[in-house]
């Protein structure tokens, strides 16, 4: 099972589809599910204080606005731990974690910049597409090492 | 844990799958929803579920982890006075999920991809331009 | 106790710049509650179209859907609340745009707010208090005379102000730097009352306003205790004798600066800005120091002098005194600093604040720096227009105050 880091990271279609196939999907929820449990912190709705946008200074400079570093900080400790990801570029309303396109280019760029295997690709409008967009994950996800059927 | 359970199916509607699913629950706290349900427990327990909730009807129901337990007080609309941002999100990929449906179904039938039409957009021949220039003058 | 204000909240970034509770605690603060319109996605779909500013970030997209549903009148609210990023371009151009569609198109307060992982509930806190005065307090705004015998405080952040009012009238004033916060506005207090020829059992009503307010105002048992923003704009249209009609307030203070777009004597929209200290009154104090001029002095010496002679534009008070500092070293007569000061301050809120707000004349300036002329001058020639100055104008909080409370004199 490979930790596949899937963008948009609140994507229903992502977390199924890479779950289905039997790999884990890296997703926003993982990063706000982490930080509500956080016993002993009062800071509504995410849990997310005044110190996230400090620890995401190690992704974004100081100049970058604290809502990108917020975000960078539930973000860049998942873009380490992923082992592949795969992208839909043309996520244009996604919202809440992903509603910053400034974090949303950088989440992106670390994508790409690590390496890893990935796969981009654009949301299916019509049945075809539909049956390409399932094939081209399946197929990508069952070539990543440790993939495959169970 | 929690995590969503979407269904867009012409088989089964939220109302059904609930149903269905308390009877394999086990200790897992299912919530129904507009859309599907959400369901929260122990981790191993709720995949379980999720594992036998995928059977019922598998090319139309979705799963989604999810940050907060249902009826959080600093998520729940009935606090915030309006939908989470997240919901919106799931709206836009809720019209998709009919595409997706019709993905699983040709891989579960073995049905060949069709290959995407190589699409070409070449701009105007300059001759063409020209012409069209001079018609309109 | 009365039904909370419900602030519509539009926003990018607060939840993950870790600031959320510190907007829900400034509106708790003041009696508020906060909450986010609800829309469906076709209105965010349609709105983007609709308001045609065509940005890339959803959440952004979102502020847009929601604030025409506000305009619409589809969700309710008594005022509105913006917040997105500092340092974000972006965003910026949503807030901007709309802080100005919402006013325009409806009758809904609005105040805007750019924050940093830093911000903090006080520094919303007047914000707030303005907002929710403005929609639930029209009624009070709508005084536009003194009765009986009143008395506002202006506990600021330089001085203290005192005045006493009687039959709308000014019958005495106090005015003590600040330095411990009651006891510079008991002097202040006791002043005001003797030039006025009363006595604390004579007043039928007290307000009080400025950073120090609910301090004194519970040291005073005040009728009323009130932020700056409403007291200012109220007390300035008051002393220019312009109550009605568009107007705006420029307040440049010891610690920050307001710049407020009144309508008929209540604030529409405004910008408190206090961040750099290069663009406030605390420059003109130290440069009128190191020139070994008294304040007062500062304003005619600047009259006299060309403020262009010397390169002075920083908003950063350190900046600020080492170009003046170098100024004087390199030979610049003090007429001439003393005007680059005055203009470089003048620059500062023209840039940074008054930006954000839009100008209707008359253009009313007010509080202690008002009475430095060189400032005036050089604000009148940024925007082009001729600023008014009008009497008492820096007793603007505690005339303001005096104005409001008489709305509690016994048998009013």
């Amino acid at each position: 099972m490979a930790k596949v880091f899937i963008y948009p990271a609140t994507s229903l279609i992502l977390s199924d589809l890479v779950a289905r196939f039997n790999h884990k999907p890296l997703g926003a929820a993982l990063g706000i599910r982490e930080r509500i449990q956080t016993a002993g912190i009062d800071s509504p709705p995410l849990q997310i204080t005044p110190e996230e946008p400090k620890r995401g200074l190690k992704y974004a400079a100081v100049e970058v606005p604290s809502g990108v570093r917020g975000r960078m900080a539930i973000y860049g400790p998942l873009i380490e731990e992923a082992e592949a990801a795969v992208i839909v570029t043309d996520a244009d309303l996604a919202f809440g974690c992903m509603g910053c396109a400034r974090t949303d280019e950088l989440i992106l760029f670390s994508l790409r910049q690590s390496g890893i295997p990935i796969l981009e690709l654009k949301y299916p409008t019509s049945d075809e597409e539909g049956i390409r967009f399932v094939a081209a994950i399946k197929k990508f996800l069952t070539g990543l090492p440790d993939g495959g059927e169970a | 844990m929690t995590k969503y359970v979407f269904v867009e199916s012409p088989f089964m509607t939220p109302g059904e799958l609930a149903l269905r699913a308390y009877e394999v629950s086990e200790g897992v706290l299912i919530k129904e929803t507009c859309f599907g349900l959400q369901v929260t427990g122990a981790p191993e327990a709720v995949d379980h579920l999720i594992t036998e909730i995928r059977t019922f009807d598998p090319n139309h129901i979705f799963i989604k982890d999810r940050g907060f337990p249902p009826g959080d007080p600093r998520r729940c609309r009935a606090n915030l006075g309006g939908a989470r941002p997240g919901y919106l999100g799931h709206e836009r990929e809720f019209r998709l999920l009919r595409y997706i449906t019709r993905g699983l179904e040709a891989l579960e039938r073995g049905e060949a991809v069709p290959e995407a039409a190589r699409e070409k957009i070449r701009g105007l021949d300059i001759q063409r331009l020209q012409e069209l220039i001079d018609e309109e003058s | 106790m009365s039904q909370k204000v419900r602030i519509a909240q539009l926003s990018c970034g607060p939840e993950y710049s870790g600031v959320q509770k510190e907007i829900y605690d400034a509106a708790e603060a003041v009696g508020a509650e906060i909450f986010f319109p609800d829309i469906a996605l076709a209105d965010v779909e349609r709105a983007v179209e609709g308001f045609g500013l065509d940005v890339r970030s959803a959440d952004l997209k979102l502020m847009i859907a929601r604030g025409m549903a506000l305009v619409d009148g589809k969700v309710d609210a008594d005022g509105v609340f913006i917040g997105t990023c500092f340092r974000c371009a972006e965003a910026a151009i949503v807030r901007n745009e709309l802080r100005r569609y919402i006013p325009g198109h409806s009758k809904l307060p609005v105040v805007s707010y750019s924050f940093t992982e830093r911000t903090t509930s006080g520094t919303l806190l007047t914000r707030m208090e303005a907002l929710t005065t403005i929609a639930r307090r029209r009624a009070l705004l709508a005084r536009e005379e003194q009765t009986g015998i009143t008395m506002g405080v202006d506990s600021g952040s330089s001085t203290t102000k005192a005045v006493v009012m009687k039959d709308n009238e000014i019958a005495g004033t106090g005015w003590h730097p600040t330095t411990e916060v009651l006891k510079s506005a008991d002097s202040a207090v006791s002043d005001a009352l003797e030039m006025a020829g009363v006595t604390r059992e004579d007043l039928q009503a007290i307000g009080t306003t400025g950073y120090g307010r609910f301090l004194v105002g519970k040291h005073l048992e005040a009728d009323l205790i009130q932020e700056e923003l409403t007291v200012n704009s109220k007390g300035a249209v008051y002393l220019a004798d312009h109550q009605h009609g568009t107007s705006t307030v420029i307040d440049i203070g010891g610690m920050d600066n307001k710049a407020i777009s009144v309508i008929d004597g209540i604030p529409g929209t405004f910008t408190m800005g206090g961040i750099c200290a290069g663009a406030s009154g605390r420059f003109l104090e130290m440069t009128a120091k190191r020139l070994g001029v008294d304040i007062t002095e500062l304003g005619p010496l600047a009259m006299k002098g060309l403020g262009r002679n010397v390169p002075m534009n920083s908003y950063c008070i350190v900046f600020g005194t080492q170009s003046l500092v170098n100024a004087l070293a390199a030979g610049s007569s003090r007429e001439d600093v003393a005007a680059a000061a005055c203009h470089s301050v003048a620059e500062q809120v023209f840039e940074q604040q008054l930006q954000e707000i839009d100008i209707k004349e008359p253009v009313i300036m007010v509080g202690g720096t008002s009475l430095i002329e060189g400032l005036v001058y050089a604000m009148g020639q940024l925007l082009q227009t001729e600023v008014v100055v009008p009497p008492h104008s820096q007793y603007i909080g505690a005339v303001g105050s005096a104005l409001l409370a008489s709305g509690f004199v016994k048998g009013e």
